[in-house]
């Protein structure tokens, strides 16, 4: 298949699943369920980051990784994609789906640490080895980083609905380990090129530094979104807890005793 | 002392605060200031060890979360009006100087990662370095300590 083609089939491929979000939220609307058109762009915006154009140079590849693996997947699953799909298909169909979503496979899969070893383990391996040279432009490699980095941000920030409850220290350990996996390999890369691969100074040190602070900014939105649903939960427990106080002593809601 | 948690005293939650946005703080002030802004410190030092590059990785990705949490724990302490401001400035403080220290010590001398300037007499920077870590310390302890003393 040539690039065009392969380009082509990656935009069609892109419109269909934008278009099937779309379909999903409709229904959601039509039949009068709330969904904001906030999570519509940001899905959108995900869907349309999967088609950033690669480029010859070493830099051109890691910007293009850097918004498949990490940008894209944080947009997508801020869209909350599972969620949709869970209330938007027949019942018969959801049962399957969340037996799916249940099972011993997919609770270790979302399984923060192993979904950080998955993705950062899939990078080490391919730029410290010798992978890179021989597969480092194969349109499908594109493809694997933008699914393991989808499967690492849905673990970290689950906020699609999971049966397998993780804690807040689990989630935040796995998202500082797998930052400091890609700091480091980023750190390496500007001094050692990938094995078997020749790279002007220049373009592999940018490349490298590209790699250490596009990182940083989707690490810090990452941070942010885990944070946030600590805050919120603090939030409602600390409702709950006065509302038990107030039927227990009689005072009414709002009051301070 | 105690890790943040429900029934904890409201100081230590915001003295804990206080230290994870210090440490995240700090981290951010080496990152900018030194790296970016004075390019004093080097991107990649080719002296720095294994261990050097696995630390200073793992500490920037923890000042990223930390000093996120730690801004976000400092706003439910405040909804809940318990946040103890002296506190909270102790724990950035003692952090902060934390953090510059071990920064200071095992990363730049230990570890071998990068040097705090390069072609120069290193001995002022360092000594400089080190002196204001423990400063900070001694005076976010300090603070810490009355903010007990008070409640």
């Amino acid at each position: 298949m040539s690039a065009h083609a392969g380009h082509s089939l990656q935009a069609l491929l892109a419109v269909a699943v934008f278009a099937a979000y779309e379909a999903g939220a409709w229904r959601l609307r039509r039949r009068g369920d709330r969904w904001t058109p906030r999570r519509d762009v940001v899905f959108g915006a995900g869907v349309a980051a999967t088609l950033v154009p690669g480029a010859p140079t070493f830099t051109g590849h890691m910007l293009q990784h850097v918004v498949l693996g990490m940008v894209a997947p944080v947009l997508v699953v801020l869209g909350r994609p599972v969620t949709l799909l869970l209330r938007a298909v027949p019942k018969t169909a959801r049962h399957r789906l969340k037996r799916v979503l249940g099972s011993w496979a997919a609770g270790v899969l979302v399984f923060p640490p192993v979904a950080a070893v998955i993705e950062a383990g899939s990078l080490w391996l391919l730029y410290r080895t010798s992978l890179f040279a021989a597969i480092g432009d194969e349109p499908w490699l594109h493809g694997h980083v933008f699914l393991t980095g989808l499967l690492f941000t849905t673990a970290v920030c689950r906020l699609d609905p999971f049966r397998h409850r993780v804690g807040l220290g689990v989630r935040a350990g796995a998202l500082i380990g797998a930052a400091a996996a890609h700091a480091v390999l980023a750190k390496t890369l500007y001094v050692t090129p990938p094995p078997g691969v020749l790279l002007a100074v220049a373009d592999r040190q940018a490349g490298a530094q590209l790699m250490y602070y596009g990182g940083d900014v989707v690490e810090l939105g990452l941070a942010l979104i885990v944070a946030l649903q600590w805050y919120a939960a603090r939030g409602r427990a600390d409702v709950r807890a006065r509302r038990a106080r107030s039927r227990r002593t009689g005072v009414p809601r709002g009051a301070r005793s | 002392m105690t890790t943040p948690g429900r029934g904890v005293q409201p100081t230590a939650r915001s003295a804990w605060a206080g230290v994870l946005a210090g440490i995240g703080v700090a981290a951010f002030a080496d990152e900018t200031v030194f790296h970016q802004l004075l390019h004093w410190h080097h991107f990649y030092d080719r002296s720095t060890t294994d261990a050097g590059l696995v630390s200073d990785g793992l500490f920037h990705a923890f000042g990223f979360f930390a000093v996120v949490f730690g801004l976000v724990l400092v706003a439910d302490l405040r909804r809940g009006d318990r946040l103890s401001g002296r506190a909270l400035t102790g724990g950035v403080l003692t952090g902060a100087g934390a953090f510059q220290l071990y920064d200071g010590t095992v990363q730049h001398k230990l570890l071998g990662l990068h040097q705090i300037r390069y072609a120069v007499d290193l001995t002022p920077y360092d000594w400089t370095w080190n002196v204001v870590a423990v400063l900070l310390v001694v005076a976010g302890v300090v603070l810490l300590r009355r903010a007990r003393a008070t409640v």
